[in-house]
Protein backbone atom coordinates (compact mmCIF):
# COMPACT_ATOMS: atom_id res chain seq x y z
CA UNK A 1 0.00 0.00 0.00
CA UNK A 2 2.57 2.23 1.12
CA UNK A 3 4.48 1.67 -2.48
CA UNK A 4 1.55 2.72 -4.05
CA UNK A 5 1.04 5.92 -2.55
CA UNK A 6 4.68 6.79 -3.38
CA UNK A 7 4.10 5.24 -7.03
CA UNK A 8 1.11 7.44 -7.28
CA UNK A 9 2.83 10.73 -5.26
CA UNK A 10 5.56 10.27 -8.71
CA UNK A 11 3.08 10.60 -10.94
CA UNK A 12 1.06 13.67 -9.26
CA UNK A 13 4.87 15.29 -9.47
CA UNK A 14 4.95 14.22 -12.82
CA UNK A 15 1.81 15.47 -14.07
CA UNK A 16 2.74 18.58 -12.59
CA UNK A 17 5.81 18.83 -15.01
CA UNK A 18 5.25 20.77 -17.72
CA UNK A 19 7.51 18.26 -19.92
CA UNK A 20 5.29 15.42 -18.63
CA UNK A 21 2.54 17.68 -19.88
CA UNK A 22 4.37 18.36 -23.25
CA UNK A 23 4.55 14.99 -23.65
CA UNK A 24 1.01 13.75 -23.45
CA UNK A 25 0.14 16.73 -25.54
CA UNK A 26 2.57 15.78 -28.53
CA UNK A 27 1.40 12.24 -27.97
CA UNK A 28 -2.22 13.35 -28.21
CA UNK A 29 -1.93 15.68 -31.57
CA UNK A 30 0.30 12.73 -33.44
CA UNK A 31 -3.03 11.12 -32.84
CA UNK A 32 -5.50 13.84 -33.28
CA UNK A 33 -3.45 14.43 -36.97
CA UNK A 34 -3.70 10.81 -37.55
CA UNK A 35 -7.22 10.06 -36.91
CA UNK A 36 -8.18 13.92 -38.73
CA UNK A 37 -5.55 13.85 -41.80
CA UNK A 38 -5.58 10.06 -42.96
CA UNK A 39 -8.11 8.53 -45.09
CA UNK A 40 -8.33 4.87 -45.39
CA UNK A 41 -10.83 3.61 -47.80
CA UNK A 42 -11.35 0.10 -47.17
CA UNK A 43 -13.37 -2.19 -49.56
CA UNK A 44 -14.24 -6.06 -48.71
CA UNK A 45 -11.51 -5.76 -45.94
CA UNK A 46 -8.99 -4.87 -48.55
CA UNK A 47 -7.10 -1.17 -48.86
CA UNK A 48 -8.12 0.16 -52.15
CA UNK A 49 -6.82 3.98 -50.97
CA UNK A 50 -5.51 6.35 -49.10
CA UNK A 51 -5.33 9.76 -48.53
CA UNK A 52 -2.85 11.92 -46.09
CA UNK A 53 -3.50 15.50 -46.13
CA UNK A 54 -6.46 14.90 -48.51
CA UNK A 55 -3.31 14.03 -51.11
CA UNK A 56 -4.31 10.83 -52.43
CA UNK A 57 -1.31 7.94 -52.22
CA UNK A 58 -1.32 5.18 -55.02
CA UNK A 59 -1.27 2.18 -52.95
CA UNK A 60 -1.77 -1.49 -54.47
CA UNK A 61 -4.87 -3.03 -53.51
CA UNK A 62 -4.25 -5.39 -49.91
CA UNK A 63 -5.54 -6.99 -47.67
CA UNK A 64 -5.86 -4.31 -44.81
CA UNK A 65 -3.85 -6.27 -41.69
CA UNK A 66 -1.39 -6.27 -44.15
CA UNK A 67 -1.31 -2.67 -45.39
CA UNK A 68 -1.16 -1.52 -42.01
CA UNK A 69 2.15 -3.74 -40.88
CA UNK A 70 4.70 -1.06 -41.83
CA UNK A 71 2.39 1.27 -39.92
CA UNK A 72 2.41 -0.81 -37.11
CA UNK A 73 6.06 -1.45 -37.20
CA UNK A 74 7.23 1.99 -37.46
CA UNK A 75 5.42 2.83 -35.01
CA UNK A 76 6.23 0.15 -32.57
CA UNK A 77 10.33 1.05 -33.88
CA UNK A 78 9.75 4.95 -32.43
CA UNK A 79 8.01 3.50 -29.19
CA UNK A 80 10.61 1.10 -28.21
CA UNK A 81 14.29 3.44 -29.48
CA UNK A 82 13.61 7.17 -29.46
CA UNK A 83 10.92 7.34 -27.28
CA UNK A 84 12.93 4.89 -24.75
CA UNK A 85 16.06 7.05 -24.89
CA UNK A 86 13.59 10.41 -24.36
CA UNK A 87 11.71 8.82 -21.25
CA UNK A 88 15.71 7.92 -20.06
CA UNK A 89 16.29 11.74 -19.92
CA UNK A 90 12.84 12.67 -18.85
CA UNK A 91 12.33 10.27 -15.87
CA UNK A 92 16.57 10.70 -14.78
CA UNK A 93 15.25 13.61 -12.11
CA UNK A 94 12.85 11.18 -9.96
CA UNK A 95 15.24 9.24 -7.67
CA UNK A 96 17.75 11.95 -7.03
CA UNK A 97 15.50 14.21 -6.12
CA UNK A 98 13.56 12.25 -3.76
CA UNK A 99 17.10 11.55 -2.83
CA UNK A 100 17.83 15.57 -2.39
CA UNK A 101 18.95 16.69 1.09
CA UNK A 102 16.32 18.05 3.35
CA UNK A 103 13.47 15.68 1.41
CA UNK A 104 15.23 12.39 2.21
CA UNK A 105 15.40 12.89 5.91
CA UNK A 106 11.88 13.78 6.10
CA UNK A 107 10.98 11.02 3.83
CA UNK A 108 12.92 8.59 6.40
CA UNK A 109 11.05 9.70 9.42
CA UNK A 110 7.66 8.79 7.77
CA UNK A 111 6.70 5.41 8.74
CA UNK A 112 7.82 4.30 4.91
CA UNK A 113 10.56 1.71 5.22
CA UNK A 114 13.34 1.86 2.97
CA UNK A 115 12.79 -0.54 0.28
CA UNK A 116 9.48 0.57 -0.13
CA UNK A 117 10.41 4.18 -0.93
CA UNK A 118 12.89 2.71 -3.77
CA UNK A 119 10.60 -0.12 -5.05
CA UNK A 120 7.63 3.43 -4.97
CA UNK A 121 10.01 5.28 -7.21
CA UNK A 122 10.38 2.37 -9.08
CA UNK A 123 7.11 1.71 -10.06
CA UNK A 124 5.87 5.13 -10.48
CA UNK A 125 8.78 6.02 -13.29
CA UNK A 126 8.08 2.66 -15.09
CA UNK A 127 3.97 2.69 -15.19
CA UNK A 128 4.49 6.34 -16.26
CA UNK A 129 6.49 5.00 -19.45
CA UNK A 130 3.77 2.10 -19.76
CA UNK A 131 1.06 4.84 -19.37
CA UNK A 132 2.47 6.84 -22.24
CA UNK A 133 3.74 3.92 -24.14
CA UNK A 134 0.29 2.59 -24.03
CA UNK A 135 -1.24 5.29 -24.98
CA UNK A 136 0.26 6.48 -27.91
CA UNK A 137 0.03 2.44 -29.29
CA UNK A 138 -3.28 1.85 -28.03
CA UNK A 139 -4.74 5.02 -29.41
CA UNK A 140 -3.11 4.25 -32.76
CA UNK A 141 -4.55 0.82 -32.96
CA UNK A 142 -8.43 2.34 -31.96
CA UNK A 143 -7.68 4.79 -34.64
CA UNK A 144 -6.62 3.02 -37.26
CA UNK A 145 -9.35 -0.11 -35.98
CA UNK A 146 -12.01 2.27 -36.20
CA UNK A 147 -11.28 3.59 -40.01
CA UNK A 148 -10.45 0.35 -41.48
CA UNK A 149 -12.73 -2.29 -39.30
CA UNK A 150 -9.22 -4.81 -38.24
CA UNK A 151 -8.98 -3.96 -34.63
CA UNK A 152 -5.37 -5.62 -33.80
CA UNK A 153 -3.45 -5.25 -30.46
CA UNK A 154 0.28 -5.70 -31.83
CA UNK A 155 1.33 -2.76 -31.13
CA UNK A 156 0.16 -2.45 -27.73
CA UNK A 157 2.04 -5.48 -26.92
CA UNK A 158 5.30 -4.26 -28.88
CA UNK A 159 4.80 -1.12 -26.51
CA UNK A 160 4.42 -3.57 -23.71
CA UNK A 161 8.03 -4.91 -24.47
CA UNK A 162 9.16 -1.32 -24.94
CA UNK A 163 8.01 -0.86 -21.17
CA UNK A 164 10.05 -4.04 -20.35
CA UNK A 165 13.03 -2.65 -21.68
CA UNK A 166 13.09 0.79 -19.79
CA UNK A 167 12.26 -1.21 -16.57
CA UNK A 168 15.45 -2.96 -17.06
CA UNK A 169 17.39 0.68 -17.95
CA UNK A 170 15.65 2.41 -15.19
CA UNK A 171 16.38 -0.24 -12.20
CA UNK A 172 20.20 0.58 -12.93
CA UNK A 173 19.30 4.38 -13.35
CA UNK A 174 17.75 4.09 -9.93
CA UNK A 175 21.03 2.29 -8.45
CA UNK A 176 22.88 4.96 -10.00
CA UNK A 177 20.71 7.58 -7.98
CA UNK A 178 21.52 5.85 -4.73
CA UNK A 179 25.06 5.65 -5.66
CA UNK A 180 25.19 9.12 -6.71
CA UNK A 181 22.08 11.11 -5.83
CA UNK A 182 22.86 13.13 -8.89
CA UNK A 183 20.21 13.17 -12.40
CA UNK A 184 23.18 13.62 -14.85
CA UNK A 185 24.94 10.79 -13.61
CA UNK A 186 21.58 8.50 -13.10
CA UNK A 187 20.65 9.91 -16.95
CA UNK A 188 24.52 8.82 -18.03
CA UNK A 189 24.54 5.29 -16.41
CA UNK A 190 20.21 5.21 -18.04
CA UNK A 191 22.21 6.16 -21.68
CA UNK A 192 24.97 3.81 -21.48
CA UNK A 193 23.00 0.55 -20.48
CA UNK A 194 20.67 1.75 -23.31
CA UNK A 195 22.96 1.59 -26.05
CA UNK A 196 25.46 -1.54 -24.08
CA UNK A 197 22.09 -3.34 -24.47
CA UNK A 198 21.41 -2.64 -28.06
CA UNK A 199 25.38 -3.91 -28.94
CA UNK A 200 24.76 -6.91 -26.58
CA UNK A 201 21.68 -7.73 -28.65
CA UNK A 202 23.76 -8.43 -31.81
CA UNK A 203 26.52 -9.89 -29.50
CA UNK A 204 27.06 -13.09 -31.48
CA UNK A 205 27.76 -11.70 -34.56
CA UNK A 206 30.04 -8.78 -33.01
CA UNK A 207 31.91 -10.81 -31.19
CA UNK A 208 32.90 -12.44 -34.08
CA UNK A 209 34.57 -9.63 -35.41
CA UNK A 210 36.58 -9.85 -32.05
CA UNK A 211 39.92 -10.83 -32.17
CA UNK A 212 40.03 -14.62 -30.43
CA UNK A 213 40.83 -15.43 -26.69
CA UNK A 214 40.56 -12.71 -23.94
CA UNK A 215 39.18 -9.99 -25.61
CA UNK A 216 36.44 -11.93 -26.93
CA UNK A 217 35.91 -13.84 -24.06
CA UNK A 218 35.94 -10.73 -21.72
CA UNK A 219 33.08 -9.22 -24.66
CA UNK A 220 31.07 -12.22 -24.28
CA UNK A 221 31.01 -12.24 -20.27
CA UNK A 222 30.25 -8.36 -20.52
CA UNK A 223 27.26 -8.42 -22.58
CA UNK A 224 25.81 -11.82 -21.33
CA UNK A 225 25.35 -9.86 -18.42
CA UNK A 226 23.68 -6.73 -20.11
CA UNK A 227 20.05 -6.57 -21.33
CA UNK A 228 19.71 -7.06 -25.08
CA UNK A 229 17.69 -4.40 -25.85
CA UNK A 230 18.02 -4.73 -29.65
CA UNK A 231 17.72 -8.30 -29.52
CA UNK A 232 13.83 -6.94 -27.73
CA UNK A 233 13.52 -4.58 -30.04
CA UNK A 234 13.65 -6.75 -32.93
CA UNK A 235 10.78 -9.02 -31.51
CA UNK A 236 8.96 -6.02 -31.18
CA UNK A 237 8.81 -4.28 -34.02
CA UNK A 238 8.29 -8.28 -35.21
CA UNK A 239 4.89 -8.53 -33.29
CA UNK A 240 4.05 -5.26 -34.52
CA UNK A 241 4.34 -6.03 -38.04
CA UNK A 242 2.90 -8.90 -38.28
CA UNK A 243 5.83 -11.29 -37.80
CA UNK A 244 5.63 -14.91 -36.27
CA UNK A 245 7.83 -14.70 -33.10
CA UNK A 246 8.57 -17.81 -31.32
CA UNK A 247 6.68 -17.37 -27.82
CA UNK A 248 9.47 -19.05 -26.04
CA UNK A 249 12.46 -16.75 -27.59
CA UNK A 250 10.09 -13.68 -26.37
CA UNK A 251 9.45 -15.07 -23.19
CA UNK A 252 12.91 -15.98 -22.57
CA UNK A 253 13.95 -12.50 -23.30
CA UNK A 254 11.39 -11.09 -20.79
CA UNK A 255 12.43 -13.20 -18.35
CA UNK A 256 15.83 -12.01 -19.04
CA UNK A 257 15.04 -8.62 -18.69
CA UNK A 258 13.38 -9.05 -15.38
CA UNK A 259 15.92 -10.67 -13.32
CA UNK A 260 18.24 -8.25 -14.61
CA UNK A 261 15.75 -5.02 -13.25
CA UNK A 262 15.29 -7.29 -10.25
CA UNK A 263 18.77 -7.88 -9.27
CA UNK A 264 19.74 -4.57 -10.12
CA UNK A 265 16.85 -2.89 -8.34
CA UNK A 266 17.74 -5.46 -5.06
CA UNK A 267 21.37 -4.20 -4.89
CA UNK A 268 20.10 -0.72 -5.05
CA UNK A 269 17.48 -1.53 -1.88
CA UNK A 270 21.04 -2.94 -0.34
CA UNK A 271 23.15 0.16 -0.61
CA UNK A 272 20.36 2.37 0.24
CA UNK A 273 19.30 0.18 3.32
CA UNK A 274 23.16 0.69 4.37
CA UNK A 275 23.30 4.51 3.32
CA UNK A 276 23.29 8.00 6.05
CA UNK A 277 21.40 10.58 4.91
CA UNK B 1 9.14 7.39 34.69
CA UNK B 2 7.80 7.28 31.14
CA UNK B 3 10.42 8.24 28.43
CA UNK B 4 10.09 9.68 25.14
CA UNK B 5 13.73 9.12 24.41
CA UNK B 6 15.95 6.79 25.66
CA UNK B 7 19.88 6.99 24.02
CA UNK B 8 22.43 4.96 25.33
CA UNK B 9 25.94 5.17 24.76
CA UNK B 10 25.72 6.27 20.77
CA UNK B 11 28.61 6.03 18.90
CA UNK B 12 28.39 7.91 15.35
CA UNK B 13 31.03 7.73 12.89
CA UNK B 14 31.32 8.79 9.45
CA UNK B 15 33.98 7.60 7.37
CA UNK B 16 34.29 7.65 3.93
CA UNK B 17 36.82 5.33 1.86
CA UNK B 18 39.65 7.54 1.97
CA UNK B 19 39.42 8.00 5.88
CA UNK B 20 38.75 4.98 7.43
CA UNK B 21 39.10 5.95 10.71
CA UNK B 22 36.48 8.63 9.44
CA UNK B 23 34.98 12.08 11.66
CA UNK B 24 33.38 10.91 14.92
CA UNK B 25 29.59 13.30 15.35
CA UNK B 26 28.43 11.23 18.59
CA UNK B 27 30.87 9.69 20.99
CA UNK B 28 29.16 7.91 23.45
CA UNK B 29 25.68 9.85 23.79
CA UNK B 30 23.31 9.47 26.16
CA UNK B 31 20.43 10.88 27.17
CA UNK B 32 16.93 10.19 28.32
CA UNK B 33 13.92 12.70 27.65
CA UNK B 34 10.98 11.97 29.77
CA UNK B 35 7.57 12.23 28.31
CA UNK B 36 5.52 15.46 28.01
CA UNK B 37 8.39 17.22 27.96
CA UNK B 38 9.97 19.92 25.82
CA UNK B 39 13.52 19.03 25.77
CA UNK B 40 16.41 21.77 24.08
CA UNK B 41 19.49 20.66 22.20
CA UNK B 42 21.83 22.90 22.28
CA UNK B 43 25.81 23.12 21.09
CA UNK B 44 27.88 25.10 18.56
CA UNK B 45 28.05 24.31 14.79
CA UNK B 46 29.08 20.67 14.03
CA UNK B 47 28.65 19.24 17.51
CA UNK B 48 25.94 16.56 16.69
CA UNK B 49 23.28 18.00 17.28
CA UNK B 50 21.93 17.00 13.76
CA UNK B 51 23.40 13.40 13.94
CA UNK B 52 21.50 12.65 17.11
CA UNK B 53 18.44 13.80 15.75
CA UNK B 54 19.26 11.57 12.41
CA UNK B 55 19.81 8.89 14.70
CA UNK B 56 16.16 9.23 16.68
CA UNK B 57 14.90 8.68 13.32
CA UNK B 58 17.01 6.18 11.93
CA UNK B 59 18.08 8.46 8.77
CA UNK B 60 21.50 7.67 10.18
CA UNK B 61 22.31 4.57 12.11
CA UNK B 62 25.10 4.45 14.75
CA UNK B 63 28.23 2.12 14.79
CA UNK B 64 27.11 0.95 18.66
CA UNK B 65 24.47 2.43 21.28
CA UNK B 66 20.77 1.34 22.22
CA UNK B 67 18.19 3.91 20.54
CA UNK B 68 14.58 3.72 21.96
CA UNK B 69 11.71 6.09 21.15
CA UNK B 70 8.53 6.27 22.81
CA UNK B 71 9.24 3.19 24.05
CA UNK B 72 9.73 1.32 20.88
CA UNK B 73 12.97 0.84 18.28
CA UNK B 74 12.53 3.43 16.05
CA UNK B 75 13.28 1.60 12.82
CA UNK B 76 9.33 -0.05 13.55
CA UNK B 77 7.60 2.09 10.77
CA UNK B 78 4.49 1.98 13.81
CA UNK B 79 6.86 4.05 16.08
CA UNK B 80 7.96 6.29 13.38
CA UNK B 81 3.94 7.09 12.62
CA UNK B 82 4.14 8.72 16.34
CA UNK B 83 6.74 10.75 15.71
CA UNK B 84 6.47 14.28 13.93
CA UNK B 85 10.12 15.69 12.56
CA UNK B 86 10.91 19.12 10.83
CA UNK B 87 14.11 18.80 9.08
CA UNK B 88 16.55 21.48 9.35
CA UNK B 89 17.12 21.27 5.60
CA UNK B 90 13.71 21.43 3.86
CA UNK B 91 13.05 20.16 0.46
CA UNK B 92 9.42 20.31 -0.56
CA UNK B 93 8.42 19.74 -3.58
CA UNK B 94 8.09 22.90 -5.76
CA UNK B 95 4.99 21.62 -7.97
CA UNK B 96 3.04 20.84 -5.07
CA UNK B 97 0.29 23.00 -3.48
CA UNK B 98 0.17 22.57 0.78
CA UNK B 99 -2.94 20.76 0.44
CA UNK B 100 -1.49 17.95 -2.05
CA UNK B 101 1.71 17.55 0.10
CA UNK B 102 0.05 17.44 3.44
CA UNK B 103 -2.42 15.15 1.28
CA UNK B 104 0.41 12.62 0.64
CA UNK B 105 2.46 12.71 4.04
CA UNK B 106 -1.13 12.02 5.53
CA UNK B 107 -1.57 8.98 3.32
CA UNK B 108 2.23 7.86 3.85
CA UNK B 109 1.91 8.22 7.89
CA UNK B 110 -1.31 6.17 7.13
CA UNK B 111 -4.06 9.03 8.32
CA UNK B 112 -7.17 9.43 6.09
CA UNK B 113 -6.08 13.06 3.90
CA UNK B 114 -9.48 14.35 5.01
CA UNK B 115 -9.46 18.10 3.09
CA UNK B 116 -10.94 19.61 5.92
CA UNK B 117 -8.66 18.30 8.42
CA UNK B 118 -5.79 19.65 6.09
CA UNK B 119 -6.75 22.68 5.71
CA UNK B 120 -7.48 24.01 9.47
CA UNK B 121 -3.92 22.47 9.68
CA UNK B 122 -2.72 24.79 7.26
CA UNK B 123 -4.59 27.54 8.86
CA UNK B 124 -3.00 26.98 11.88
CA UNK B 125 0.84 27.48 10.49
CA UNK B 126 -0.74 30.72 9.59
CA UNK B 127 -0.48 29.64 5.56
CA UNK B 128 -4.53 29.99 4.68
CA UNK B 129 -4.01 32.70 2.32
CA UNK B 130 -1.78 30.24 0.12
CA UNK B 131 -3.10 26.83 0.34
CA UNK B 132 -3.50 26.83 -3.51
CA UNK B 133 -0.31 28.36 -4.59
CA UNK B 134 2.69 25.74 -5.17
CA UNK B 135 5.11 25.12 -2.53
CA UNK B 136 7.84 26.38 -5.46
CA UNK B 137 7.19 29.80 -5.06
CA UNK B 138 7.42 29.95 -1.13
CA UNK B 139 9.99 31.74 0.96
CA UNK B 140 12.11 29.64 3.27
CA UNK B 141 9.50 30.97 6.39
CA UNK B 142 6.59 29.71 4.36
CA UNK B 143 8.06 26.40 3.98
CA UNK B 144 9.47 25.86 7.28
CA UNK B 145 5.85 26.54 8.51
CA UNK B 146 4.70 23.88 5.94
CA UNK B 147 7.18 21.35 7.27
CA UNK B 148 5.65 22.17 10.81
CA UNK B 149 2.03 21.45 9.50
CA UNK B 150 3.33 18.34 7.88
CA UNK B 151 4.98 17.05 11.09
CA UNK B 152 1.91 17.80 12.93
CA UNK B 153 0.05 15.41 11.04
CA UNK B 154 -1.77 12.13 12.77
CA UNK B 155 -1.34 14.27 16.54
CA UNK B 156 2.33 12.95 16.84
CA UNK B 157 3.42 12.06 20.20
CA UNK B 158 6.66 13.44 19.71
CA UNK B 159 8.11 16.44 17.69
CA UNK B 160 11.17 16.56 16.54
CA UNK B 161 12.18 19.85 15.27
CA UNK B 162 15.56 21.17 13.42
CA UNK B 163 15.66 24.90 14.00
CA UNK B 164 12.28 24.89 13.24
CA UNK B 165 11.92 29.18 13.11
CA UNK B 166 14.75 29.13 10.81
CA UNK B 167 13.73 31.83 8.28
CA UNK B 168 10.83 32.75 9.80
CA UNK B 169 9.27 36.31 10.91
CA UNK B 170 9.49 37.26 14.14
CA UNK B 171 5.96 37.20 14.71
CA UNK B 172 5.74 33.48 12.97
CA UNK B 173 7.82 32.55 15.43
CA UNK B 174 5.65 33.77 18.30
CA UNK B 175 3.15 31.79 16.43
CA UNK B 176 5.16 28.81 16.39
CA UNK B 177 6.02 29.32 19.97
CA UNK B 178 2.28 29.30 20.56
CA UNK B 179 1.66 25.94 18.76
CA UNK B 180 4.25 24.01 20.17
CA UNK B 181 2.82 24.99 23.77
CA UNK B 182 -0.60 24.14 22.75
CA UNK B 183 1.40 20.22 21.35
CA UNK B 184 2.88 20.38 25.14
CA UNK B 185 -0.28 21.36 26.88
CA UNK B 186 -1.86 18.02 24.46
CA UNK B 187 1.01 15.79 26.00
CA UNK B 188 3.17 15.99 23.12
CA UNK B 189 7.04 15.94 23.82
CA UNK B 190 8.43 18.43 21.72
CA UNK B 191 12.75 18.04 21.06
CA UNK B 192 13.83 21.02 19.80
CA UNK B 193 17.17 21.76 18.37
CA UNK B 194 18.36 25.67 17.93
CA UNK B 195 20.75 28.26 18.02
CA UNK B 196 18.22 30.80 19.21
CA UNK B 197 19.11 29.51 23.17
CA UNK B 198 16.38 32.37 23.97
CA UNK B 199 13.52 30.92 21.79
CA UNK B 200 15.09 27.36 23.47
CA UNK B 201 14.84 28.88 26.68
CA UNK B 202 10.84 30.21 26.38
CA UNK B 203 9.56 26.91 24.99
CA UNK B 204 12.22 24.44 26.94
CA UNK B 205 11.93 23.05 30.08
CA UNK B 206 15.07 20.73 29.93
CA UNK B 207 18.09 21.34 28.06
CA UNK B 208 20.94 19.30 26.83
CA UNK B 209 24.57 21.08 25.60
CA UNK B 210 26.20 18.96 23.31
CA UNK B 211 29.59 19.68 22.22
CA UNK B 212 32.11 17.46 19.93
CA UNK B 213 30.09 14.17 19.78
CA UNK B 214 29.21 14.65 23.68
CA UNK B 215 26.77 15.78 25.89
CA UNK B 216 28.96 18.05 28.35
CA UNK B 217 25.10 19.07 30.40
CA UNK B 218 22.18 18.12 31.27
CA UNK B 219 18.87 18.83 33.33
CA UNK B 220 15.89 21.06 33.76
CA UNK B 221 16.54 25.17 32.77
CA UNK B 222 15.92 25.70 36.47
CA UNK B 223 18.97 23.46 37.61
CA UNK B 224 21.24 24.75 34.85
CA UNK B 225 20.26 28.40 35.09
CA UNK B 226 20.79 28.19 38.92
CA UNK B 227 23.82 30.28 40.32
CA UNK B 228 24.86 28.48 43.15
CA UNK B 229 25.05 30.60 46.70
CA UNK B 230 24.26 33.74 45.04
CA UNK B 231 21.28 36.54 44.62
CA UNK B 232 21.24 39.47 43.27
CA UNK B 233 19.87 42.95 44.93
CA UNK B 234 18.64 45.86 43.37
CA UNK B 235 18.69 49.36 45.23
CA UNK B 236 16.75 52.66 44.66
CA UNK B 237 19.35 54.83 43.49
CA UNK B 238 21.13 57.36 45.79
CA UNK B 239 22.54 54.22 48.32
CA UNK B 240 25.93 54.53 49.41
CA UNK B 241 28.52 52.46 47.62
CA UNK B 242 31.21 52.17 49.97
CA UNK B 243 28.87 51.17 52.85
CA UNK B 244 27.06 48.47 50.85
CA UNK B 245 30.48 46.98 49.78
CA UNK B 246 31.29 47.11 53.56
CA UNK B 247 28.01 44.94 53.87
CA UNK B 248 29.23 42.19 51.39
CA UNK B 249 27.23 43.85 48.30
CA UNK B 250 29.53 44.11 45.04
CA UNK B 251 28.36 46.14 42.34
CA UNK B 252 27.58 44.75 38.57
CA UNK B 253 26.56 47.63 36.89
CA UNK B 254 23.54 48.59 38.62
CA UNK B 255 22.28 45.72 40.37
CA UNK B 256 24.66 44.32 43.35
CA UNK B 257 25.28 40.71 44.29
CA UNK B 258 25.48 38.97 46.96
CA UNK B 259 27.45 35.53 47.58
CA UNK B 260 26.68 33.07 50.16
CA UNK B 261 24.02 30.26 50.53
CA UNK B 262 23.27 31.16 53.98
CA UNK B 263 19.42 33.32 54.26
CA UNK B 264 20.19 34.81 57.94
CA UNK B 265 23.60 35.86 56.35
CA UNK B 266 21.61 37.60 53.77
CA UNK B 267 19.24 39.07 55.57
CA UNK B 268 22.07 40.85 58.28
CA UNK B 269 23.33 41.97 55.09
CA UNK B 270 20.39 43.34 54.16
CA UNK B 271 19.79 45.03 57.75
CA UNK B 272 23.00 46.62 57.36
CA UNK B 273 22.54 48.06 53.91
CA UNK B 274 19.08 49.17 55.47
CA UNK B 275 20.50 50.82 58.40
CA UNK B 276 22.84 52.63 56.41
CA UNK B 277 20.02 53.93 54.48
CA UNK B 278 19.92 51.82 51.36
CA UNK B 279 16.26 51.07 50.31
CA UNK B 280 15.80 47.89 48.48
CA UNK B 281 14.12 47.18 45.27
CA UNK B 282 14.11 43.80 43.98
CA UNK B 283 16.07 40.31 45.55
CA UNK B 284 16.21 37.50 43.77
CA UNK B 285 18.17 34.83 43.48
CA UNK B 286 21.53 34.91 40.67
CA UNK B 287 19.95 32.88 37.43
CA UNK B 288 22.17 32.40 34.74
CA UNK B 289 21.06 32.53 31.03
CA UNK B 290 20.66 30.04 28.48
CA UNK B 291 24.01 31.54 27.06
CA UNK B 292 26.38 31.78 29.97
CA UNK B 293 25.21 28.35 30.77
CA UNK B 294 26.36 27.24 27.11
CA UNK B 295 29.24 29.08 27.33
CA UNK B 296 30.54 27.71 30.74
CA UNK B 297 29.78 24.27 29.57
CA UNK B 298 31.75 24.50 26.06
CA UNK B 299 34.92 26.36 27.82
CA UNK B 300 37.31 24.32 28.70
CA UNK B 301 38.84 23.99 31.74
CA UNK B 302 41.70 25.60 32.56
CA UNK B 303 44.88 22.92 32.51
CA UNK B 304 46.87 23.07 35.35
CA UNK B 305 50.97 22.94 34.52
CA UNK B 306 51.55 22.07 37.78
CA UNK B 307 49.34 19.11 38.28
CA UNK B 308 49.76 16.58 41.37
CA UNK B 309 50.53 13.60 39.83
CA UNK B 310 53.37 15.17 37.02
CA UNK B 311 56.43 14.45 37.23
CA UNK B 312 59.17 17.00 36.36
Amino acid sequence: MTVLSIAADLWRQAFARKWFLVLGAAVTLFLIGIALTLRLDVVDGALSGLRLFGRPTTVEITAVDVALRPIFKAAAIVIYYPFTLFLIALCAEFAPSLLAPGRIEHMLSLPVRRWELVLGTYLGVVGLSALFSLYGAGGLCLILGAKTGVLTLRPVFAALLGTVSFAAVYSAMVAAAVLARSATSSAGVGIALYFAGVLAGYRTSLASMIRAGLPRQAFEAVTSLLPRISALGTVASDIAGGRAVSTAHVAGLIVGFLAFAAAVLAAAVWGFERKDF
Amino acid sequence: MYLAIEVHDIEKRYRTWRNRKGFCALDGVTLEVPRGVAFGLLGPNGAGKTTFIKVLLTVVRPQRGRVRVLGGDPEDPRIRARIGYLPERLDLPAHFTPVTFLASVSRLKHVLPVRDSILRLIHRVGLANDSGRKIGGFSKGMKQRLGLAAALIGQPDLLVLDEPTDGVDPMGRIEIRNLLSAELARGCTVFLNSHLLAETERVCSQVGIISAGRIVRQGSLAELCRAEGRWRVSFAPGADRERLAAAGFRAVGKEFLFAGDDLLALNRALDTARAAGAVIAEVRPDEKDLEQVMSEALTPAPVSLASPGASA
